[in-house]
């Protein structure tokens, strides 16, 4: 019985939108992996990402900055956890 | 792994409820999160201000095990609710590359000192030893001026405050200068010329309030994410609100702009005083504030590009000599100056619609709008950076918008404490705290009485500032350099000729300090570890006057040690016999024989707090080791320079609670906005608004005129470079280059370029080239498309990447005034490399 460790990041990021492009923008982000939009209201759009590292969610969190129509890409929320994977 | 997954699912949903709350939306019940869950993860939670920029967002450090496992947005700070950029979010990985230094190492062959050898790893003592020997033969043989330290906006503010006593009062050098004279110097000189007191006037309040934005030479969607955001949101949620940009380039900040700008490169000295001249014909000078406050002053012209004075052009400078001259003249000559400022003609110089121009010129003339001008590096890294600071300032006293909620003339910083250390306690060449200055001999002798050192000990001089340590250092005039939380020789302009050959001069001894082996540690001759951001207890002063202090949350690794230990410590091996004057000690016997660490750190002031002042919750390892509360004293030492004189601080412990109180704090209120009466509580009832910083109350509008830049595109060097930042890097990348998602979001730098520019030349998308000036050059790919896009006859390269160092490319002209670099100005050409 090997015992060992994995990461799992899980965030949260509030995104701003110009005017007219929060549907667009939704539909981008809805199509990354790991990515899911529990909430939304105007030019507002908030986004938990999840995976199985930091560098994971720093390249999707760049993507997300980087969409047309996207003002700012801000994180709120970081955490890691460490989980005890018991292989039989 | 059931039990994990519930806590998975338990984590999300207080994620999603922490961002929804910071963005004001409210959840869908299904969303809310199980109350008290996260309580079950045994993390300690602890504030603490981001370590990246000068912004200042709170944040909330989450330790397990002595290691950072989390942070997140502080949803109590009011810099930030809870946001935290895309730096802020990387920030429990800064502390944790795999190549993070653990112990000194000194440069040795044969098992002793050489500069030629190779590092190898040796004890504090052996380091401490070493340097203090090269220091004690450079004070003997050239004396003080022969020593130098250059530090940071990054220190804390005990820490830039130690460096300045041991500087000033131990060595007697004023040869110390912060990396912040790259970035800020030009805005805090313009401060003290216009107002006599520096830093801004206004807040960060100031976004919520303002029916315009203004935003000059600053890229702020990308290297000010949290305020960008502030301001979007002020100008999405509030339809009449409107936004200006104005750049060499468009960038993402644009993408906002109702009023998007671009000029060629210098020609906003020319659009600036077009404004004051469209305020003045349009007859919207607020006549009566003018009358009340304002007093109007020429500055001296063709003032040179602070190149070495044998240079071509300083030789041909008329007004070279006393750059910083003012003197006093009236309404009208400003407005006869200023008059030769048409639209057509400022269009046409700067290629600027005019349309645009006038719309801009409008929101600042039109008495109903309240305007929020904002600024960083375009204005400050310019050689006539005090002009473009001075320049914005005349048009908001015109109009009498400034000092009052939404009418700001805002400086932006680009370092942690820019302000709190660099500015506020005075780490450059000629400042000491609050404001003071070392020629002023008063001013001199209230930093001895303070410090409670002899009279007459410090020195009046200034020292070197910052690229003048570098001439110094190459011309063999300053031989003992230390640097501290900084990235010179990357950051350095044209730094291969005037950077690097004087760290290996063989007569220079360099030490550098630092958590990284940054291409400066890898050119130094000993590397001192630091212990970096929450491995020691600090404060840091942001751009808005807030002062925010944290606690000591893990220990640094290995030997690392904070840079105010290092200072400290290495004090204690010098005495006052061997570094002071004989007649100084003549007249003070008792300080003879003394150590430099007791007559600076153990003085009755520094050491007033035992140990049983700690919050017994976190550990200090400097307060251990030195057996005092040294920051708590420092602090208290520190404020007794500002208290009563506009700069008051509170009481050190209370900072601990706080998260940030804004500067001058008064009967343990903050300061909103300074100089109006019902803000400010240094203005009296009936004063109105009072510019107190000067004798006269009253605020400098500066009358001076476009002049062109040092070097512009001719034939062979026949385009603009213009050097900054991308959004994934924070100035050099030492720290974030170490985050290896931010280090694959922009792996190499690039060289973004106008399409036709690159066709004319032959040149594709991703085309290797090579980008050439009269200084060096270096090679980089061709970016014709992505977030930067050039207008014809531009290049933009980001200067982060140390694999392709753009200084070596750029000029090393600064601003005469403030003596800081313009690293957006120079001529170079484009070769392909196939």
């Amino acid at each position: 019985m090997a015992e060992r460790h994995d990461y799992h990041h899980i965030s949260s990021a509030v995104v701003t939108v110009l005017p007219g492009w929060a549907t667009s923008v939704m539909a981008a982000i809805a199509n990354m992996d790991g990515t899911e939009i529990p909430a939304h209201q105007d030019h507002r759009i908030v986004v938990i990402l999840e995976g199985a590292g930091a560098r994971e969610l720093g390249d999707r969190l760049t993507n997300i900055a980087a969409l047309d129509g996207v003002v700012s890409a801000n994180l709120v929320f970081e955490h890691i956890e460490k989980e005890e994977v018991v292989e039989t | 792994m059931t039990s994990t997954l519930n806590r998975r699912d338990l984590l999300k949903a207080q994620a999603a409820a922490i961002a929804a709350s910071t963005a004001g939306i409210a959840l869908p019940a299904a969303a809310q999160p199980v109350p008290g869950g996260v309580d079950a993860l045994q993390i300690t939670w602890s504030k603490a201000p981001c370590r990246f920029c000068g912004t200042g967002c709170g944040v909330m450090v989450g330790v397990k095990d002595n290691k950072v496992v989390a942070t997140h947005g502080d949803m109590q700070a009011e810099v930030n609710r809870g946001l935290n950029c895309v730096k802020g979010y990387f920030l429990s990985k800064i502390m944790y590359g795999a190549d993070r230094l653990t112990t000194p190492l000194l440069r040795k062959r044969d098992g002793v000192y050489d500069k030629e050898g190779e590092f190898e790893p040796v004890s504090w003592d052996e380091a401490f030893d070493v340097m203090a020997e090269r220091l004690k033969t450079v004070l003997r043989e050239k004396g003080p001026t022969a020593v130098g330290m250059f530090g940071s906006g990054q220190w804390t503010i005990f820490e830039g405050y130690a460096a300045s006593k041991l500087m000033r009062a131990g060595f007697l050098s004023n040869n110390l200068d912060p990396n912040a004279r790259h970035c800020m110097a030009s805005a805090a000189v313009a401060f003290m010329r216009a107002f006599g007191m520096d830093e801004p006037m206004g807040c960060y309040d100031d976004f919520e309030h303002a029916d315009a934005f203004v935003v000059w030479g600053s890229n702020m969607a990308e290297m000010h994410p949290i305020l960008w955001t502030r301001l979007a949101d002020r100008r999405l949620g509030h339809p009449h609100v409107r936004c200006a940009v104005l750049s060499t380039f468009t960038h993402r900040t644009m993408d906002l702009a109702d009023i998007p700008i671009v000029f060629k490169p210098g020609t906003d000295l020319a659009i600036l005083n077009y404004i004051a001249n469209h305020i003045i014909q349009s007859g919207r000078v607020n006549e009566a504030f003018v009358r009340d406050h304002v007093t109007f002053m020429r500055g001296a012209t063709d003032i040179g590009y602070g190149l070495r004075p044998e240079h071509p052009l300083e030789q041909a400078a008329t007004g070279a000599d006393d750059p910083g001259r003012m003197e006093p003249v009236d309404f009208d000559a400003f407005k006869a100056l200023v008059s030769e400022y048409t639209l057509d003609m400022v269009s046409e110089l700067s290629g600027a619609e005019p349309d645009f121009l006038q719309e801009l010129a409008e929101l600042y003339a039109d008495p109903d709008r309240k305007v929020m001008s904002l600024w960083t590096m375009g204005f400050n890294q310019h050689v006539r950076g005090v002009w473009a600071n001075h320049m914005v300032y005349n048009i908001h006293l015109l109009t009498g918008k400034i000092a009052e909620p939404g009418n700001s003339p805002f400086s932006l910083t680009g370092q942690p404490s820019a302000c709190g250390t660099a500015r506020e306690v005075g780490t450059f060449a000629h400042r000491l705290p609050a404001d003071l200055v070392v020629t002023n001999d008063e001013h001199r002798a209230r930093a001895e009485e303070i410090w409670r050192l002899p009279s007459g000990l410090l020195p009046a001089k200034p020292g070197y500032h910052a690229v003048l340590q570098d001439r110094m250092l190459k011309d063999g005039k300053l031989n003992f350099y230390w640097i501290q939380v900084n990235n010179n020789l990357q950051a350095a302009p044209n730094n291969s000729q005037e950077t690097y050959p004087g760290y290996r001069n063989p007569d220079n001894f360099i030490v550098v300090s630092d958590a990284y082996p940054t291409v400066t540690a890898l050119a130094a001759d000993l590397i001192l570890p630091a212990a970096m951001w929450v491995e020691k207890e600090g404060a840091y002063g942001n751009a808005e006057r807030r002062t925010h202090v944290w606690h000591e949350l893990v220990q640094a690794p290995g030997e690392a040690r904070s840079d105010l230990w290092q200072l400290a410590e290495f004090a204690k091996r010098f005495t006052t016999d061997e570094v002071w004057p004989a007649d100084i000690l003549a007249d003070n016997p008792a300080y003879r024989g003394k150590t430099l660490f007791e007559v600076l750190f153990q003085n009755g002031n520094v050491d007033r707090f035992a140990l049983d002042a700690l919050d017994p919750a976190y550990e200090n390892h400097e307060a251990r080791d030195f057996g005092f509360y040294i920051q708590k004293g420092l602090f208290e030492e520190y404020a007794a320079f500002g208290r009563g004189h506009g700069h008051d601080l509170a009481d050190y412990d209370r900072y601990h609670q706080e998260r940030g109180l804004r500067w001058p704090v008064v009967d343990g209120k903050e300061t909103l906005w300074r100089y109006r009466e019902g803000y400010d509580p240094y203005v009296g009832p009936g004063e109105g608004v009072k510019f107190y910083g000067r004798p006269d109350g009253r605020a400098v509008v500066l009358a001076v005129p476009y002049e062109p830049p040092a070097e512009a595109p001719d034939e062979e060097f026949d385009i603009w470079l213009v050097t900054g930042r991308v959004l994934e890097h924070w100035h050099s990348g030492s720290m974030t280059m170490r985050v290896p998602e931010l280090y694959k979001a922009f792996p190499g730098a690039r060289c973004f370029m106008n399409a036709a520019d690159a066709r004319e030349r032959g040149l594709n998308q991703g085309a290797e080239v090579r980008i050439i000036s009269r200084r060096g050059e270096i090679r980089s790919r061709v970016e014709t498309r992505g977030r930067n896009r050039m207008p014809a006859g531009v290049i933009f390269v980001p200067w982060f990447d140390a694999s392709q160092l753009i200084n070596k490319v750029t000029l090393d002209a600064t601003d005469p005034i403030s003596k800081q670099t313009d690293f957006k100005k120079c001529a170079v050409k484009i070769v392909s490399v196939a």
